[in-house]
């Protein structure tokens, strides 16, 4: 039957993902001390959490007790539905090498192959804590059933979830396709949600730690009934149990019964995504073309470092994906900016000009800085052999990065006068914002060839290369750092004026020339390594 | 000359038209393609020919027209795949696993008894001089090694119809000889071969019938001495002259085109 030869298939194709993905992380040493950092992490977390589980397991006396158990069980499957669509669009979306996989078996082979994979990855990262978790719950409660039920429970909900969900994600990537438009749009628009998400999630974890908003009551309108009957099937058998209803057989029944369904939509979809192409995913943007040849606009386009300058920023217009690092920061902004913002109505203005250039000198630096010879890697071969020198190519690089930043620091600044800072110390920050930024550009193109990143993730659909987490991370913290201190010395200059004192005047002129010294020679070391890089 | 329309037909297209957007790929090509043809596939640049053999293989779907290989329509995809072998222009390889790996990989996903496979990879790694390195990860290959794993990929099945696009490229003189031998030997055991390439010399070697693509249109076709006799030159023609008359912008298409011989 083609069923049976299709499931046959889909599991060798899931083995053979499995292993690439696997042999990927452990590729480089580096990444494998990434991943035995996470493993000792997750590791004392899930101790810590197996313990709380097994103090749980001990106390708890029936199921209405767990916190937050009605709204978890409708919550569970829509969480596991988005965690697929996102992958979906992230990495599952297309098989690699699809020519020969695609004429070599059925489409829903690869679609079961695929999703076995996906799930294998993740049993492989969140399998070993759930199940100590579940262990530890189970002795606790001393009901030894549990596993089992509990796995009998989860496995038709995730089946239906893997097959709806990625039938849902390549319906996503097939409108994208069929509308480029949207896709720009989407793109943009994405981007923009995963902010406000990041940021929502900082929110609201801040405001249930502090304000106390009565959760349970919000949660509880999303309870669906049902659910909650299915979901305590993993009960039977322990003190737990309820009294079992036939609506928890209906939906158990639907979940099998929608699994097939959704396997078949799914290959139907994706059978559409893989085989038209209207004009390839990076067709799309080629068809649109470009009308005339390539000039810079005015000031950028008199020396040959603008118009390098003008070409980064030109192509990061068009692949936008290739700044999906950038998000990082709200992971820093999110607590510490809430937080900052409270109580600090009078001085709303210095708040304004403050963050404006906080973020302006990150944007300066980690937008273009911080992987100059991983974005540019398949281009180097050409640019090292051309005429211009090195230093143009930095040059090029910093000034695309102070030209996102240094309008922002301005606008900020000026902004700021509106939210009741005085005119003249507007000005004084503005250019106090300008000069950071031009530190925190040279600052970076340093870092970022000091440990450079070549190889491609895959994001949103598209292949693109992003700095080094840590490199990031190291950046973040200096250039936060100096700015804030930048900042206070701004403050310090426009109201106070230049210092006759000593103390201060000393300290201001230490922190210029720290700062000047450090990005300078930053600088200069990006040149030497753009100078003496060699390809192995 | 072997089989020359005769016997059963292994490429039939009828109307093969395919549009990106506004750029027609492909306008209108008809093809019909004896059992055992090695069929020389020429044109220029942004021609059409990977355009017709994604078609053909099943991987893009026309905007018109209709094609079918060795009766079986292209739209049947589980009926197209075992009896098609497609070398694509990039080598369709992980990068994660060794050739040997890759190819046992392929034999299995093709239900190849696991003793045919280790007995049919292992021979065509030797022959293919790969034997040395087969244990190495496709990552540290040069491209010519990725280029021969590829093609022993796509023969690994014994298709009946074979696609290959500029299978040659990136290879060494050996292992392109050693293609062109295999190209007439699949032949031989009644094989086809469509095959696209750029380089005359290894048609006019191995190729039965030619066809040429220009613009999305079969601008002429035959045996490689008809095609070169459509050039009159006065002496001793190539089948580069004929290649650079039917593809040049001012070339009399509508006279050409009519050689396509029903
Ligand atoms: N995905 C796509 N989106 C838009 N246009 C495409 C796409 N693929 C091919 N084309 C266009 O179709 C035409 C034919 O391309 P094709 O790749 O078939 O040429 P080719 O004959 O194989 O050329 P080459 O000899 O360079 O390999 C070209 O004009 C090309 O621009
Ligand atoms: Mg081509």
């Amino acid at each position: 039957m083609t069923l049976r030869r299709d499931v046959r298939h889909g599991l060798r194709i899931g083995r053979a993902e499995f292993v690439r993905s696997i042999r990927g992380y452990t590729k480089e040493t580096r990444r494998v001390i990434g991943i035995i950092f996470s493993v000792l992490f997750f590791g004392v977390m899930t101790l810590f959490l197996a313990s709380g589980a097994y103090v749980a397991g001990r106390s708890v006396q029936s199921a209405a007790e767990i916190p937050f158990f009605d709204p978890a069980t409708t919550v569970l499957p829509a969480a596991l539905l988005v965690l697929v669509v996102l992958r979906t669009f992230e990495r599952i979306g297309d098989i690699e090498a699809s020519e020969f996989v695609l004429t070599t078996v059925h489409p829903r082979a690869v679609v079961i192959g695929l999703l076995v994979a996906e799930t294998s990855r993740l049993v492989l990262w969140f399998g070993l804590p759930i199940a100590a978790f579940v262990a530890a719950f189970t002795s606790g409660l001393g009901a030894p059933t549990l596993p089992l039920s509990a796995a009998a429970v989860l496995l038709p909900l995730v089946g239906w979830a893997t097959v709806w969900g990625y039938a849902l994600g390549i319906g996503f990537l097939r409108v994208l396709q069929y509308l480029p438009g949207i896709r720009r749009m989407l793109k943009i628009v994405g981007g923009a949600l995963v902010l406000v998400f990041v940021a929502g999630s900082q929110f609201v974890g801040q405001a249930i730690v502090s304000e106390d908003i009565s959760i349970g009551s919000l949660l509880s309108r999303v309870t669906f009934a049902p659910l909650v009957d299915y979901v305590s099937l993993a009960f039977v058998g322990t003190p737990l149990a309820r009294p079992s209803s036939w609506t928890a057989a209906v939906v158990a029944l639907v979940l099998l019964a929608l699994t097939p369904v959704g396997l078949a939509v799914a290959t139907r979809q994706a059978t559409a995504l893989w085989f038209t192409d209207v004009g390839s995913r990076s067709a799309t943007a080629q068809s649109k073309g470009s009308e005339s040849g390539f000039s810079a606009p005015k000031p950028l386009a008199l020396a040959q470092s603008g118009r390098i300058a003008w070409g980064h920023l030109v192509r990061g217009v068009r692949h936008p994906q290739q700044f999906s690092h950038l998000i990082t920061i709200i992971f820093f902004i999110g607590p510490v900016g809430t937080s900052a913002f409270q109580g600090l109505d009078d001085y709303l203005g210095l708040v304004v000009a403050g963050t404006g250039i906080g973020l302006a000198t990150y944007l300066a630096g980690a937008t273009f800085g911080l992987n100059p010879l991983g974005d540019e890697r398949p281009q180097l071969p050409f640019l090292l052999l051309t005429a211009t020198t090195p230093r143009t190519l930095v040059r090029g690089r910093a000034l695309a990065g102070f030209a996102i930043g240094a309008p922002v620091a301005v606008v900020a600044s000026l902004g700021s006068i509106a939210f009741g800072t005085k005119p003249l110390h507007g000005v004084g920050f503005a250019l106090g914002g300008v000069v950071m930024c031009l530190a925190a550009t040279a600052f970076a193109v340093g870092i970022g060839t000091a440990y450079p990143i070549y190889e491609e993730r895959e994001f949103w659909g598209t292949e693109t290369v992003v700095p080094s987490t840590l490199v990031l991370l190291l950046y973040i913290f200096i250039v936060g750092g100096g700015t804030t201190i930048g900042y206070f010395t701004t403050l310090y200059l426009v109201s106070e004026g230049i210092p006759t004192a000593v103390l201060p005047g000393v300290l201001i002129g230490l922190y210029g020339l720290v700062t000047a010294g450090v990005s300078y020679g930053s600088y200069r070391y990006a040149i030497r390594r753009y100078r003496t890089y060699t390809f192995d | 000359m072997p089989s020359k329309r005769s016997g059963p037909i292994a490429i039939e297209a009828i109307d093969l038209t395919k549009t990106y957007r506004s750029t027609v790929a492909l306008d209108g090509l008809s093809l019909s393609i004896a059992d055992g043809t090695v069929y020389g596939f020429l044109g220029p640049n942004g021609a059409g020919k990977t355009t017709t053999m994604r078609l053909l293989t099943g991987l893009s779907q026309p905007t018109s027209g209709r094609a079918r290989i060795c009766g079986r329509d292209i739209t049947n995809r589980r009926e197209l795949a075992p009896a098609v072998g497609y070398l694509p222009e990039t080598p369709p390889l992980y990068d994660e696993f060794s050739a040997r790996e890759q190819l046992e990989y392929a034999a299995d996903l093709r239900d190849i008894p696991s003793e045919t496979a280790d007995k049919r990879i292992s021979e065509y790694l030797d022959q293919f001089g790969l034997a040395g390195d087969e244990h190495k990860r496709i990552s540290a290959y040069s491209k010519g090694m990725k280029q021969k794993t590829a093609f022993i990929q796509s023969i690994l099945h014994d298709p009946q119809v074979l696609f290959l696009d500029e299978p040659t490229s990136g290879l060494d003189p050996r292992a392109a000889r050693q293609i062109r031998q295999s190209i007439t030997d699949f032949a031989d055991d009644g094989t086809t071969v469509f095959l696209s390439t750029h380089i005359l010399p290894v048609v006019e070697a191995v190729a039965d019938e030619v066809g040429v693509l220009f613009d999305g249109k079969l601008v002429a076709e035959g045996s490689p001495d008809e095609v070169k006799s459509r050039v009159e030159t006065g002496g001793e023609s190539t089948l580069e002259d004929a290649f650079l008359a039917v593809t040049s912008a001012d070339a009399p298409i509508s006279n050409t085109a009519g050689a396509t011989d029903e």
